[in-house]
Protein backbone atom coordinates (compact mmCIF):
# COMPACT_ATOMS: atom_id res chain seq x y z
CA UNK A 1 0.00 0.00 0.00
CA UNK A 2 1.24 3.34 -0.96
CA UNK A 3 1.65 6.47 1.52
CA UNK A 4 -1.48 8.41 2.44
CA UNK A 5 -1.23 11.63 1.12
CA UNK A 6 -3.04 14.59 2.26
CA UNK A 7 -3.45 17.53 0.06
CA UNK A 8 -4.35 21.12 1.05
CA UNK A 9 -5.73 22.96 -2.01
CA UNK A 10 -6.46 26.28 -2.16
CA UNK A 11 -10.21 26.89 -3.31
CA UNK A 12 -11.91 30.07 -5.02
CA UNK A 13 -13.93 30.89 -7.95
CA UNK A 14 -14.00 34.14 -8.85
CA UNK A 15 -16.73 34.09 -11.48
CA UNK A 16 -19.49 33.12 -8.37
CA UNK A 17 -20.29 35.81 -6.01
CA UNK A 18 -20.53 33.54 -3.38
CA UNK A 19 -17.45 31.83 -3.30
CA UNK A 20 -15.01 32.47 -0.32
CA UNK A 21 -11.01 31.92 -0.32
CA UNK A 22 -10.06 28.92 1.62
CA UNK A 23 -8.49 25.96 1.81
CA UNK A 24 -9.78 22.47 1.22
CA UNK A 25 -8.35 19.30 2.19
CA UNK A 26 -7.83 16.09 0.23
CA UNK A 27 -7.09 12.56 0.86
CA UNK A 28 -5.21 10.34 -1.66
CA UNK A 29 -3.25 6.89 -1.63
CA UNK A 30 0.21 7.16 -3.68
CA UNK A 31 0.86 5.12 -6.43
CA UNK A 32 4.50 4.56 -7.69
CA UNK A 33 5.88 7.12 -10.15
CA UNK A 34 2.91 9.39 -9.02
CA UNK A 35 3.35 13.51 -10.28
CA UNK A 36 1.05 16.00 -9.20
CA UNK A 37 -0.43 16.04 -12.51
CA UNK A 38 -1.57 12.43 -12.23
CA UNK A 39 -2.49 13.03 -8.20
CA UNK A 40 -4.49 16.32 -9.72
CA UNK A 41 -6.12 14.49 -11.85
CA UNK A 42 -7.42 11.71 -9.78
CA UNK A 43 -8.67 14.26 -7.34
CA UNK A 44 -10.35 16.00 -10.04
CA UNK A 45 -11.96 12.56 -11.42
CA UNK A 46 -12.60 10.63 -8.05
CA UNK A 47 -13.27 13.28 -5.18
CA UNK A 48 -14.51 16.62 -7.07
CA UNK A 49 -15.18 17.63 -10.75
CA UNK A 50 -15.19 21.41 -9.93
CA UNK A 51 -11.30 21.60 -8.87
CA UNK A 52 -9.25 23.99 -11.24
CA UNK A 53 -5.84 23.37 -12.51
CA UNK A 54 -4.18 23.53 -15.59
CA UNK A 55 -1.86 21.28 -18.15
CA UNK A 56 -1.08 20.83 -21.18
CA UNK A 57 1.82 19.13 -22.30
CA UNK A 58 2.71 16.88 -18.61
CA UNK A 59 6.20 17.07 -19.80
CA UNK A 60 7.27 20.27 -18.55
CA UNK A 61 7.28 21.78 -21.96
CA UNK A 62 4.45 24.07 -21.52
CA UNK A 63 4.51 25.63 -19.11
CA UNK A 64 1.31 26.11 -18.07
CA UNK A 65 0.94 23.78 -14.51
CA UNK A 66 3.36 26.01 -12.46
CA UNK A 67 2.00 26.76 -9.40
CA UNK A 68 3.10 27.35 -5.71
CA UNK A 69 3.93 23.62 -4.23
CA UNK A 70 4.29 23.84 -0.03
CA UNK A 71 5.18 27.95 -0.81
CA UNK A 72 7.55 26.99 -3.85
CA UNK A 73 6.62 27.41 -7.49
CA UNK A 74 7.13 24.92 -9.63
CA UNK A 75 5.70 22.76 -12.47
CA UNK A 76 3.47 20.22 -11.04
CA UNK A 77 3.78 17.70 -13.82
CA UNK A 78 7.56 17.23 -13.19
CA UNK A 79 6.92 17.40 -9.49
CA UNK A 80 6.86 13.74 -7.77
CA UNK A 81 4.90 13.32 -4.92
CA UNK A 82 7.99 10.91 -3.59
CA UNK A 83 10.19 14.04 -2.93
CA UNK A 84 6.97 15.52 -1.00
CA UNK A 85 6.29 15.11 2.62
CA UNK A 86 2.80 13.74 3.35
CA UNK A 87 1.30 16.69 3.73
CA UNK A 88 1.03 18.68 0.62
CA UNK A 89 0.31 22.67 0.25
CA UNK A 90 -1.39 23.79 -3.47
CA UNK A 91 -1.68 27.01 -3.85
CA UNK A 92 -2.05 29.21 -7.50
CA UNK A 93 0.78 31.60 -8.55
CA UNK A 94 0.85 34.86 -6.54
CA UNK A 95 1.45 38.21 -8.96
CA UNK A 96 -0.47 36.45 -12.12
CA UNK A 97 -4.47 37.35 -12.38
CA UNK A 98 -6.71 34.32 -10.96
CA UNK A 99 -8.59 32.01 -12.79
CA UNK A 100 -10.09 29.99 -9.87
CA UNK A 101 -8.07 27.29 -7.63
CA UNK A 102 -5.11 26.78 -8.87
CA UNK A 103 -5.72 28.20 -12.35
CA UNK A 104 -3.93 31.50 -13.24
CA UNK A 105 -3.99 33.55 -16.15
CA UNK A 106 0.06 33.57 -16.98
CA UNK A 107 -0.65 34.49 -20.60
CA UNK A 108 -2.05 37.96 -20.62
CA UNK A 109 1.08 38.97 -18.11
CA UNK A 110 3.63 37.26 -20.77
CA UNK A 111 2.11 38.76 -23.85
CA UNK A 112 2.30 42.32 -22.45
CA UNK A 113 5.80 41.39 -21.44
CA UNK A 114 6.87 40.34 -24.95
CA UNK A 115 5.54 43.27 -26.44
CA UNK A 116 7.01 45.29 -23.95
CA UNK A 117 10.73 43.93 -24.78
CA UNK A 118 9.41 43.84 -28.38
CA UNK A 119 10.77 40.09 -28.33
CA UNK A 120 11.40 39.88 -32.52
CA UNK A 121 14.41 40.13 -34.03
CA UNK A 122 14.70 43.81 -35.03
CA UNK A 123 16.31 44.36 -38.64
CA UNK A 124 16.08 46.72 -41.39
CA UNK A 125 17.11 43.81 -43.69
CA UNK A 126 14.93 43.36 -46.59
CA UNK A 127 13.54 39.33 -46.24
CA UNK A 128 14.38 37.31 -49.32
CA UNK A 129 12.48 34.14 -48.92
CA UNK A 130 15.09 32.38 -51.67
CA UNK A 131 17.94 33.57 -50.31
CA UNK A 132 19.95 31.03 -48.36
CA UNK A 133 20.26 31.29 -44.85
CA UNK A 134 22.94 33.02 -43.17
CA UNK A 135 24.59 30.75 -41.04
CA UNK A 136 25.09 31.19 -37.60
CA UNK A 137 28.09 30.12 -35.36
CA UNK A 138 27.57 27.22 -33.76
CA UNK A 139 28.50 28.24 -30.12
CA UNK A 140 26.70 31.41 -30.11
CA UNK A 141 23.46 29.49 -31.51
CA UNK A 142 23.84 26.92 -28.81
CA UNK A 143 24.17 30.17 -26.54
CA UNK A 144 21.14 31.51 -27.66
CA UNK A 145 19.41 28.18 -27.71
CA UNK A 146 20.10 28.19 -23.87
CA UNK A 147 18.00 30.87 -23.20
CA UNK A 148 15.46 30.30 -25.54
CA UNK A 149 14.22 27.58 -23.39
CA UNK A 150 11.87 29.35 -21.21
CA UNK A 151 8.67 28.07 -21.38
CA UNK A 152 6.48 31.08 -19.90
CA UNK A 153 5.50 29.32 -16.96
CA UNK A 154 5.78 32.18 -14.49
CA UNK A 155 7.64 30.72 -11.35
CA UNK A 156 10.28 32.90 -11.77
CA UNK A 157 8.07 35.81 -11.30
CA UNK A 158 6.25 34.23 -8.70
CA UNK A 159 9.45 34.04 -6.82
CA UNK A 160 10.85 37.53 -7.00
CA UNK A 161 10.12 39.71 -3.96
CA UNK A 162 10.16 42.73 -6.34
CA UNK A 163 7.58 41.37 -8.59
CA UNK A 164 5.12 40.44 -5.46
CA UNK A 165 5.57 44.23 -4.51
CA UNK A 166 5.00 45.93 -7.83
CA UNK A 167 3.01 45.15 -10.64
CA UNK A 168 5.20 47.24 -12.88
CA UNK A 169 8.29 45.34 -12.65
CA UNK A 170 9.53 43.51 -15.29
CA UNK A 171 10.72 40.34 -13.85
CA UNK A 172 13.59 37.58 -14.43
CA UNK A 173 11.96 36.29 -17.62
CA UNK A 174 11.85 39.29 -19.26
CA UNK A 175 15.26 40.33 -18.64
CA UNK A 176 15.93 36.90 -20.03
CA UNK A 177 14.37 37.40 -23.34
CA UNK A 178 15.84 41.32 -23.65
CA UNK A 179 19.48 38.95 -23.16
CA UNK A 180 18.48 36.60 -25.99
CA UNK A 181 18.11 39.55 -28.13
CA UNK A 182 20.89 41.52 -27.45
CA UNK A 183 23.27 38.20 -27.97
CA UNK A 184 21.42 37.93 -31.67
CA UNK A 185 23.49 39.57 -34.19
CA UNK A 186 20.70 39.52 -36.38
CA UNK A 187 18.73 41.80 -34.45
CA UNK A 188 20.19 45.52 -35.51
CA UNK A 189 18.71 47.51 -31.92
CA UNK A 190 21.20 49.95 -30.64
CA UNK A 191 22.48 49.85 -26.81
CA UNK A 192 20.28 52.78 -26.19
CA UNK A 193 17.08 51.13 -27.77
CA UNK A 194 17.78 48.32 -25.15
CA UNK A 195 18.56 50.98 -22.36
CA UNK A 196 14.68 52.32 -22.84
CA UNK A 197 13.20 49.25 -22.71
CA UNK A 198 15.46 48.08 -19.26
CA UNK A 199 17.23 50.34 -18.05
CA UNK A 200 14.83 52.04 -15.53
CA UNK A 201 13.36 51.11 -12.34
CA UNK A 202 10.30 48.93 -13.83
CA UNK A 203 12.87 47.56 -16.00
CA UNK A 204 16.95 46.16 -14.53
CA UNK A 205 17.31 48.27 -11.95
CA UNK A 206 14.73 48.01 -10.01
CA UNK A 207 15.71 43.95 -9.79
CA UNK A 208 17.16 43.75 -5.73
CA UNK A 209 19.08 40.74 -6.80
CA UNK A 210 17.35 38.15 -4.35
CA UNK A 211 17.71 35.37 -6.72
CA UNK A 212 14.41 33.91 -5.86
CA UNK A 213 14.01 33.78 -9.76
CA UNK A 214 17.34 31.91 -10.47
CA UNK A 215 16.49 29.06 -7.37
CA UNK A 216 13.29 28.35 -8.78
CA UNK A 217 13.56 28.38 -12.46
CA UNK A 218 12.28 24.48 -13.18
CA UNK A 219 14.05 25.10 -16.65
CA UNK A 220 17.27 25.79 -14.81
CA UNK A 221 17.85 28.78 -17.02
CA UNK A 222 20.69 30.66 -16.17
CA UNK A 223 18.56 33.81 -15.06
CA UNK A 224 21.47 35.26 -12.22
CA UNK A 225 24.31 35.65 -15.32
CA UNK A 226 21.49 37.93 -17.65
CA UNK A 227 20.55 40.27 -14.70
CA UNK A 228 24.39 41.07 -13.65
CA UNK A 229 25.31 41.17 -17.31
CA UNK A 230 22.24 43.46 -18.04
CA UNK A 231 22.61 45.88 -15.06
CA UNK A 232 26.62 45.70 -15.72
CA UNK A 233 26.05 46.91 -19.68
CA UNK A 234 23.13 49.34 -18.58
CA UNK A 235 25.12 50.99 -15.93
CA UNK A 236 27.91 51.36 -17.85
CA UNK A 237 26.14 52.91 -21.20
CA UNK A 238 24.60 55.80 -18.53
CA UNK A 239 27.93 56.86 -17.42
CA UNK A 240 29.54 56.83 -20.88
CA UNK A 241 26.42 58.80 -21.47
CA UNK A 242 26.90 61.04 -18.77
CA UNK A 243 30.59 61.50 -19.41
CA UNK A 244 29.92 62.56 -22.90
CA UNK A 245 27.74 65.09 -22.14
CA UNK A 246 29.87 66.66 -19.10
CA UNK A 247 33.09 66.57 -21.98
CA UNK A 248 31.31 67.33 -25.05
CA UNK A 249 34.04 66.63 -27.70
CA UNK B 1 5.32 72.21 -23.45
CA UNK B 2 3.44 69.55 -25.21
CA UNK B 3 5.85 69.43 -28.35
CA UNK B 4 9.11 70.29 -26.02
CA UNK B 5 8.10 66.97 -24.76
CA UNK B 6 7.73 64.88 -27.60
CA UNK B 7 11.26 66.35 -29.23
CA UNK B 8 12.85 65.24 -25.76
CA UNK B 9 11.14 61.75 -25.58
CA UNK B 10 14.20 60.95 -28.46
CA UNK B 11 16.18 60.07 -25.43
CA UNK B 12 15.23 57.69 -22.46
CA UNK B 13 15.40 59.19 -19.13
CA UNK B 14 18.46 57.91 -17.23
CA UNK B 15 17.72 59.37 -13.88
CA UNK B 16 17.02 55.48 -12.80
CA UNK B 17 20.69 54.31 -14.16
CA UNK B 18 22.69 57.00 -12.79
CA UNK B 19 21.03 56.35 -9.17
CA UNK B 20 21.69 53.01 -9.23
CA UNK B 21 24.92 53.10 -10.39
CA UNK B 22 25.80 55.99 -7.47
CA UNK B 23 24.44 53.39 -4.93
CA UNK B 24 26.74 50.70 -6.20
CA UNK B 25 29.56 53.21 -5.55
CA UNK B 26 28.50 54.88 -2.49
CA UNK B 27 27.84 50.78 -0.94
CA UNK B 28 31.64 49.96 -2.15
CA UNK B 29 32.70 53.01 -0.63
CA UNK B 30 31.26 52.03 2.62
CA UNK B 31 32.67 48.65 2.23
CA UNK B 32 36.31 50.25 2.19
CA UNK B 33 35.88 52.42 4.82
CA UNK B 34 34.51 50.01 7.19
CA UNK B 35 37.44 47.87 6.77
CA UNK B 36 39.53 50.47 7.03
CA UNK B 37 37.67 51.35 10.42
CA UNK B 38 38.59 47.95 11.45
CA UNK B 39 42.10 48.28 10.98
CA UNK B 40 42.19 51.15 13.19
CA UNK B 41 39.99 50.31 15.72
CA UNK B 42 41.48 47.02 15.84
CA UNK B 43 45.09 48.34 16.45
CA UNK B 44 44.34 48.81 19.79
CA UNK B 45 44.86 44.95 20.19
CA UNK B 46 48.47 45.62 19.57
CA UNK B 47 48.75 48.49 22.54
CA UNK B 48 47.37 52.22 22.39
CA UNK B 49 50.37 53.63 21.29
CA UNK B 50 49.90 51.65 18.16
CA UNK B 51 45.73 52.80 18.10
CA UNK B 52 47.13 56.40 18.84
CA UNK B 53 49.64 56.66 16.33
CA UNK B 54 47.62 55.59 13.59
CA UNK B 55 45.29 58.37 14.93
CA UNK B 56 47.04 61.03 15.48
CA UNK B 57 48.35 59.92 11.87
CA UNK B 58 44.81 60.18 10.64
CA UNK B 59 44.91 64.31 12.07
CA UNK B 60 48.10 65.39 10.99
CA UNK B 61 47.56 64.71 7.69
CA UNK B 62 43.85 65.99 8.27
CA UNK B 63 42.34 62.54 6.95
CA UNK B 64 40.35 62.24 9.75
CA UNK B 65 39.10 65.93 9.92
CA UNK B 66 38.22 65.85 6.13
CA UNK B 67 37.33 62.35 5.47
CA UNK B 68 34.89 61.81 8.44
CA UNK B 69 32.56 64.62 7.43
CA UNK B 70 32.73 62.91 3.99
CA UNK B 71 32.01 59.71 4.58
CA UNK B 72 29.38 61.18 6.89
CA UNK B 73 28.21 62.61 3.44
CA UNK B 74 28.55 59.10 1.74
CA UNK B 75 26.67 57.70 4.81
CA UNK B 76 23.84 60.11 4.07
CA UNK B 77 24.09 59.95 0.53
CA UNK B 78 23.80 56.42 0.76
CA UNK B 79 20.39 56.08 2.63
CA UNK B 80 18.99 58.39 0.35
CA UNK B 81 19.30 55.74 -3.01
CA UNK B 82 19.16 52.55 -0.82
CA UNK B 83 15.75 53.79 1.01
CA UNK B 84 14.24 54.10 -2.24
CA UNK B 85 14.15 50.72 -2.34
CA UNK B 86 12.30 50.24 1.05
CA UNK B 87 9.19 49.63 1.05
CA UNK B 88 6.78 52.78 3.42
CA UNK B 89 3.58 52.00 2.01
CA UNK B 90 1.50 49.14 4.36
CA UNK B 91 0.64 47.69 1.16
CA UNK B 92 3.99 46.50 -0.69
CA UNK B 93 5.52 45.56 3.11
CA UNK B 94 2.77 43.24 3.76
CA UNK B 95 3.38 41.74 0.02
CA UNK B 96 7.17 41.51 0.71
CA UNK B 97 6.55 40.01 3.78
CA UNK B 98 3.86 37.63 3.22
CA UNK B 99 6.12 36.19 -0.03
CA UNK B 100 9.55 36.25 2.35
CA UNK B 101 7.20 33.68 4.51
CA UNK B 102 5.58 31.28 1.63
CA UNK B 103 8.94 31.19 -0.28
CA UNK B 104 11.18 30.90 3.33
CA UNK B 105 14.61 31.25 0.79
CA UNK B 106 17.72 32.00 2.50
CA UNK B 107 18.74 35.35 -0.20
CA UNK B 108 14.89 36.52 -0.18
CA UNK B 109 15.15 37.16 3.96
CA UNK B 110 18.25 38.41 3.79
CA UNK B 111 17.50 40.91 1.60
CA UNK B 112 14.49 42.00 4.81
CA UNK B 113 17.71 41.73 7.09
CA UNK B 114 19.56 44.56 4.91
CA UNK B 115 16.69 46.51 5.14
CA UNK B 116 16.75 46.40 9.17
CA UNK B 117 19.72 46.36 9.63
CA UNK B 118 20.06 49.94 7.04
CA UNK B 119 17.69 51.38 8.80
CA UNK B 120 19.17 50.60 12.61
CA UNK B 121 22.69 51.86 11.19
CA UNK B 122 21.36 55.31 10.09
CA UNK B 123 20.15 55.95 13.70
CA UNK B 124 22.91 54.36 16.13
CA UNK B 125 25.51 55.15 13.21
CA UNK B 126 24.68 58.64 12.93
CA UNK B 127 24.86 58.45 16.93
CA UNK B 128 28.43 57.24 16.53
CA UNK B 129 29.60 59.56 13.95
CA UNK B 130 28.72 62.64 16.13
CA UNK B 131 29.87 61.55 19.22
CA UNK B 132 33.45 60.61 17.98
CA UNK B 133 33.42 63.47 15.71
CA UNK B 134 32.42 66.52 18.33
CA UNK B 135 35.17 64.76 20.42
CA UNK B 136 38.40 64.53 18.43
CA UNK B 137 41.47 63.83 18.94
CA UNK B 138 40.55 60.05 18.58
CA UNK B 139 42.35 58.55 21.66
CA UNK B 140 42.13 54.97 23.01
CA UNK B 141 41.86 55.66 26.45
CA UNK B 142 39.25 58.33 25.49
CA UNK B 143 37.44 54.85 23.68
CA UNK B 144 38.51 52.94 26.30
CA UNK B 145 36.73 55.51 28.68
CA UNK B 146 33.64 55.40 27.11
CA UNK B 147 33.25 51.47 26.73
CA UNK B 148 33.82 51.09 30.12
CA UNK B 149 31.21 53.38 31.49
CA UNK B 150 28.74 50.36 30.47
CA UNK B 151 26.32 51.81 28.15
CA UNK B 152 28.53 52.27 25.32
CA UNK B 153 29.50 49.03 25.38
CA UNK B 154 25.96 47.37 25.17
CA UNK B 155 25.72 50.06 21.87
CA UNK B 156 28.79 48.90 20.72
CA UNK B 157 27.85 45.28 21.11
CA UNK B 158 24.61 45.50 18.81
CA UNK B 159 25.70 48.23 16.55
CA UNK B 160 28.94 45.58 15.56
CA UNK B 161 26.71 42.86 14.39
CA UNK B 162 24.29 44.93 12.84
CA UNK B 163 26.95 46.24 10.39
CA UNK B 164 28.66 43.30 9.83
CA UNK B 165 25.35 41.61 8.59
CA UNK B 166 24.85 44.48 6.49
CA UNK B 167 28.42 45.38 4.86
CA UNK B 168 28.45 41.43 4.45
CA UNK B 169 25.30 40.87 2.93
CA UNK B 170 25.36 44.18 0.91
CA UNK B 171 29.02 43.11 -0.32
CA UNK B 172 27.32 39.66 -1.55
CA UNK B 173 24.69 41.54 -3.21
CA UNK B 174 26.62 44.29 -4.76
CA UNK B 175 28.46 41.03 -6.43
CA UNK B 176 25.09 39.63 -7.48
CA UNK B 177 23.36 42.90 -8.73
CA UNK B 178 26.64 43.65 -10.96
CA UNK B 179 27.22 40.20 -12.14
CA UNK B 180 30.65 39.74 -10.92
CA UNK B 181 29.22 37.03 -9.07
CA UNK B 182 27.52 34.38 -11.00
CA UNK B 183 26.07 30.97 -11.38
CA UNK B 184 29.81 29.07 -11.45
CA UNK B 185 30.99 31.32 -8.23
CA UNK B 186 28.24 32.06 -6.52
CA UNK B 187 28.27 29.38 -3.35
CA UNK B 188 31.96 29.86 -2.98
CA UNK B 189 31.70 33.63 -3.13
CA UNK B 190 28.96 33.58 -0.10
CA UNK B 191 30.91 30.75 1.92
CA UNK B 192 33.59 33.29 1.50
CA UNK B 193 31.79 36.41 2.70
CA UNK B 194 29.98 34.81 5.39
CA UNK B 195 33.47 33.87 6.55
CA UNK B 196 34.70 37.14 6.25
CA UNK B 197 31.82 38.58 8.15
CA UNK B 198 31.88 35.85 11.04
CA UNK B 199 36.00 36.87 11.16
CA UNK B 200 34.92 40.70 11.47
CA UNK B 201 32.73 40.03 14.09
CA UNK B 202 35.20 38.48 15.81
CA UNK B 203 38.32 40.93 16.14
CA UNK B 204 35.11 43.52 16.74
CA UNK B 205 34.45 41.29 19.72
CA UNK B 206 38.09 40.58 20.63
CA UNK B 207 38.79 44.76 20.10
CA UNK B 208 35.41 45.81 22.75
CA UNK B 209 37.16 43.77 24.71
CA UNK B 210 40.48 45.05 24.97
CA UNK B 211 39.34 48.27 25.59
CA UNK B 212 36.79 46.95 27.95
CA UNK B 213 39.60 45.03 29.82
CA UNK B 214 42.78 46.49 29.30
CA UNK B 215 43.17 49.74 28.09
CA UNK B 216 43.59 52.50 30.54
CA UNK B 217 40.96 54.58 30.37
CA UNK B 218 40.89 58.40 30.71
C1 LIG C 1 22.39 55.05 6.83
C2 LIG C 1 21.87 53.90 7.07
C3 LIG C 1 21.79 52.84 6.02
C4 LIG C 1 20.64 52.41 5.42
C5 LIG C 1 19.23 52.88 5.71
C6 LIG C 1 20.99 51.41 4.47
C7 LIG C 1 20.10 50.71 3.69
C8 LIG C 1 20.44 49.86 2.69
C9 LIG C 1 19.52 49.13 1.86
C10 LIG C 1 18.03 49.16 1.96
C11 LIG C 1 20.23 48.44 0.96
C12 LIG C 1 19.67 47.53 -0.12
C13 LIG C 1 19.57 48.25 -1.41
C14 LIG C 1 19.13 47.34 -2.51
O1 LIG C 1 18.81 46.18 -2.28
O2 LIG C 1 19.10 47.81 -3.67
C15 LIG C 1 21.60 48.72 1.21
C16 LIG C 1 22.65 48.22 0.49
C17 LIG C 1 23.97 48.31 0.87
N1 LIG C 1 24.48 48.94 1.99
FE1 LIG C 1 23.42 50.08 3.22
N2 LIG C 1 22.34 51.25 4.48
C18 LIG C 1 22.87 52.09 5.43
C19 LIG C 1 24.19 52.24 5.80
C20 LIG C 1 25.22 51.49 5.26
C21 LIG C 1 26.58 51.51 5.73
C22 LIG C 1 27.10 52.35 6.88
C23 LIG C 1 27.27 50.66 4.92
C24 LIG C 1 28.71 50.26 4.93
C25 LIG C 1 29.45 50.28 5.91
C26 LIG C 1 26.37 50.12 3.95
C27 LIG C 1 26.70 49.24 2.95
C28 LIG C 1 25.84 48.78 2.00
C29 LIG C 1 26.21 48.03 0.83
C30 LIG C 1 27.60 47.62 0.45
C31 LIG C 1 25.04 47.75 0.13
C32 LIG C 1 24.89 47.02 -1.22
C33 LIG C 1 24.76 48.11 -2.24
C34 LIG C 1 23.75 47.84 -3.29
O3 LIG C 1 23.00 46.86 -3.20
O4 LIG C 1 23.69 48.65 -4.23
N3 LIG C 1 25.12 50.64 4.19
N4 LIG C 1 21.71 49.58 2.27
S1 LIG D 1 12.69 31.89 -16.92
FE1 LIG D 1 12.33 29.85 -16.03
S2 LIG D 1 10.91 30.24 -14.35
FE2 LIG D 1 10.87 32.04 -15.64
S3 LIG D 1 9.16 31.74 -17.01
FE3 LIG D 1 10.99 30.99 -18.07
S4 LIG D 1 11.11 28.81 -17.57
FE4 LIG D 1 9.67 29.72 -16.14
S1 LIG E 1 17.02 38.66 -8.70
FE1 LIG E 1 15.74 40.36 -9.41
S2 LIG E 1 14.32 39.43 -10.84
FE2 LIG E 1 15.24 37.73 -9.65
S3 LIG E 1 13.84 37.39 -7.94
FE3 LIG E 1 15.31 38.89 -7.31
S4 LIG E 1 14.48 40.90 -7.67
FE4 LIG E 1 13.34 39.39 -8.85
S1 LIG F 1 1.86 20.51 -18.21
FE1 LIG F 1 3.19 21.51 -19.63
S2 LIG F 1 4.79 22.14 -18.32
FE2 LIG F 1 3.54 21.00 -16.97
Amino acid sequence: MGRQLKFNIFRYNPEDPKSVPHMESFDLEETEAMTLYIALNRLREEQDPSLQFDFMCRAGICGSCAMMINGRPDLACHTKTKNLPDEINLMPLPVFKLIGDLSVDSGTWFRAMNEKVQSWVHTDKPFDPNAEEEPMDNQLAEEIYELERCVECGCCVAACGKANMREDFMGAAAFNRIARFMMDPRDERTGTEYFEVVGNEEGIFGCLGLLGCEDVCPKEIPLQDQLGMLRRKMGWQSIRHLFSRLLPD
Amino acid sequence: MFTQNVAQAKQPYRTDAYLDTFQMFSGVALILFMWSHMVLVASVNLGSRVMNSIAHFLEATYLAQIGGPMIALIFLAHFVMAARKIPFNYKEQKAMWTHSVRLNHLDTWLWIVQAVTGMIILIMGSIHMWTVLTDLPITAAKSAARIQGGWWLVFYMMLLPVIELHVGVGFYRLGVKWGWITRSNRKSLKNFENRLTIGFITIGLITLFTFYFIIKAA
